[in-house]
């Protein structure tokens, strides 16, 4: 094979590292980018740069944002006595999405997990005990809501037990069954844990 | 439950063979290397998402080819009609799909077609160490109780994270300890509902081996086994559930000094007895041979008692060594089982032509060469 654009072949290789794309993909990017207009291109570039440059985490509560403190961390709107604990960024756009929740929230950004090297001093638990100590945030409750594997309950096992020594009602979201399911499609193990986690009519 | 056709694309030494099943006994004869045993190795593929011959899927792939593919059409009592997938490919592994949507995890099919199988591998059931037992165990618990299931990759997930801690901790005990609780808090409460299944399901499994034990040898021997885990009694969740969380505690630095996990279900062990011996110790090459049969016999009629739809029954080279006796008696226990059962066979003397001629229920296929062709 001889190739005639070293230029095309640098794209195709950089498309082909992100998620999802394979060569195939890349090559079909590539190959659309070319016949773009120059504007165009250049749009994409720049929002690209863009999304490196502007985005920061923010101080308070951890989640990607363009502005520091967040818009979520900086509303008075919202309760300022409640903090959602999630595992990732992404957690708080799923939740924000719902509408409900209506206090703030902390990302841990990530989980306790000894395979892969991350131990509770890895992910942001101290600044949440931080939070909770900082009389300004009048945190009245913590609401823990990782996801239900072994590392999102081992985690969540240990930030409860830390959390024991501070005067806050520490609570978790239910286990239960999706909407617009049926029972019979249900697993086991969800329903019995529906079950153990029934509320009152 | 049971498979009406079977298609298979480089699996093994079949490059493309498709196959028309009998809803009763389907035999195949030939010599050997022909690609019987290719033929319901591909059935537990769509069964158990993997192979009862090989280790690895590589393996399983026709000689020049870098991907095989098997289709099944199956039929069952609650789901009267679906197909089932299984295609693998060096670059992008093993997929399952269910009328043709992908499976996001393959232990999802575990269950759906209830399978068992009687090979000559059995016989590491009784010989071998008690690795060979509980993983008999847990395949047969598994395809009645997707929980069980569950729970099992789900503690080997916490144990290896448990290892982990107790290999690489490197500070004072005190801390390793806080760092532990978390995963003991789910180490305790995975491993007591594996261990609580597992004695369950053996006390009812353990009457059926007595009856099948002793149908096959027609001997008084009365087979037992007693199951052996991290207390003397599995009365009750609960009990199970105190004694492990005492154990982790009492075993602390036992385990901090070892660096792994030493209590809990990945350490138990069945044991079996003809009589008064015990059989992995005492008994003849013969007896193992019987009661590793009269085992997958007894998970065949536990199956068809428990489940909804009766269990595939797979049955690979296992009449050359028996006496015409044996023979007679394991046929006769096929035939009260009325699901769908696939015997592979070298030699065609056991078989009586007569119940193939003419049959709708039960068909004869010869197979050479990876084709296959009925006899009749």
């Amino acid at each position: 094979m001889q190739i005639t654009s070293e230029a095309l072949e640098r794209a195709i290789e950089e498309l082909a590292k992100l998620p999802g794309t394979g060569r195939k993909s890349a090559q079909r990017i590539a190959i659309h980018l070319l016949k773009q207009t120059d504007e165009h291109v250049s749009k994409l570039a720049d929002a690209l740069i863009q999304l490196k440059k502007s985005v920061t985490r923010c101080s308070v509560c951890g989640t990607i944002t363009d502005t520091d403190p967040c818009s979520i961390c900086s509303n008075h709107k919202r309760m300022n006595g409640v903090v959602c604990v999630v595992e990732e960024f992404q957690d708080v756009y799923i939740i924000e999405k719902t509408n409900e929740f209506r206090g703030r929230y902390h990302v841990l950004g990530g989980t306790i997990s000894p395979l892969e090297n991350i131990g509770p001093d890895d992910i942001r638990i101290k600044e949440l005990l931080d939070r909770i100590a900082d009389e300004d945030e009048s945190i009245e409750e913590v609401i823990l809501a990782l996801n239900p594997d072994a590392e999102g309950e081992a985690t969540s096992y240990y930030i409860n037990k830390l959390l024991k020594n501070y005067e806050i009602e520490i609570t978790r979201i239910a286990y239960g069954i999706p909407m617009g399911t049926e029972l019979e499609f249900i697993d086991e193990a969800t329903l019995s844990r529906a079950f153990a986690s029934r509320t009152s009519f | 439950m049971r498979i009406n056709r079977l298609k298979l694309q480089f699996f093994r030494n079949h490059e493309e063979t498709e196959v028309q099943f009998a809803p009763h006994l389907n035999l195949f004869t030939g010599p050997n290397g022909a690609g019987k045993t290719n033929l319901i190795d591909a059935i537990h593929y769509l069964c158990m998402t993997r192979s009862f011959v090989a280790s690895s899927d590589q393996y399983v792939a026709h000689h020049d080819e870098k991907y095989f593919m098997i289709d099944g059409d199956f039929e069952g009592e609650i789901r009267s009609s679906f197909k089932v997938s299984c295609s693998y490919s060096r670059g992008e592994g093993k997929k399952i799909f269910v009328n043709d949507s992908p499976l996001d995890r393959l232990s999802d099919l575990i269950g759906m077609i209830p399978v068992v199988v009687l090979s000559p591998e059995d016989r590491k059931l009784t010989s071998e160490g008690p690795a060979e037992r509980r993983s008999f165990l847990d395949s047969m618990i598994s395809q009645i109780s997707p929980k069980y299931l569950r729970d099992l990759i789900k503690f080997r997930k916490i144990r290896k994270q448990r290892n982990k801690l107790l290999q690489e901790y490197q500070g004072p005990l005190s801390m390793l300890k806080s760092y532990l609780e978390p995963w003991d808090v789910q180490l305790a409460q995975t491993g007591t509902a594996i261990i609580f299944k597992r004695a369950q399901v053996l006390e009812k499994f353990k009457e059926y081996l007595a009856i099948q034990y002793q149908s096959i040898t027609g001997l008084n021997l009365e087979p037992t086994l007693r199951y052996e885990s991290i207390c003397d009694k599995y009365d009750s969740h609960e009990q199970i559930h105190e004694e492990y969380v005492n154990q982790i505690e009492s075993n602390f630095e036992k385990e901090a000094e070892r660096e792994q996990t030493i209590i809990g279900p990945h350490r138990d062990e069945v044991v079996f007895y003809l009589g008064d011996i015990e059989l992995r110790n005492y008994g003849s090459q013969g007896q193992h041979r019987l009661f590793s049969m009269a085992l997958k016999m007894a998970q065949l009629f536990y199956y068809s008692d428990e489940l909804d739809d009766l269990p595939i029954m797979l049955l690979d080279d296992v009449f050359g060594n028996l006496d015409q006796q044996k023979i007679d008696v394991i046929t006769e226990a096929l035939t009260k089982h009325s699901g769908q059962t696939f015997i592979t066979s070298a030699s065609e003397r056991p078989f009586d032509q007569e119940m193939f001629k003419g049959s709708e229920q039960n068909v004869w296929f010869t197979v050479e060469n990876g084709t296959v062709s009925s006899k009749f």
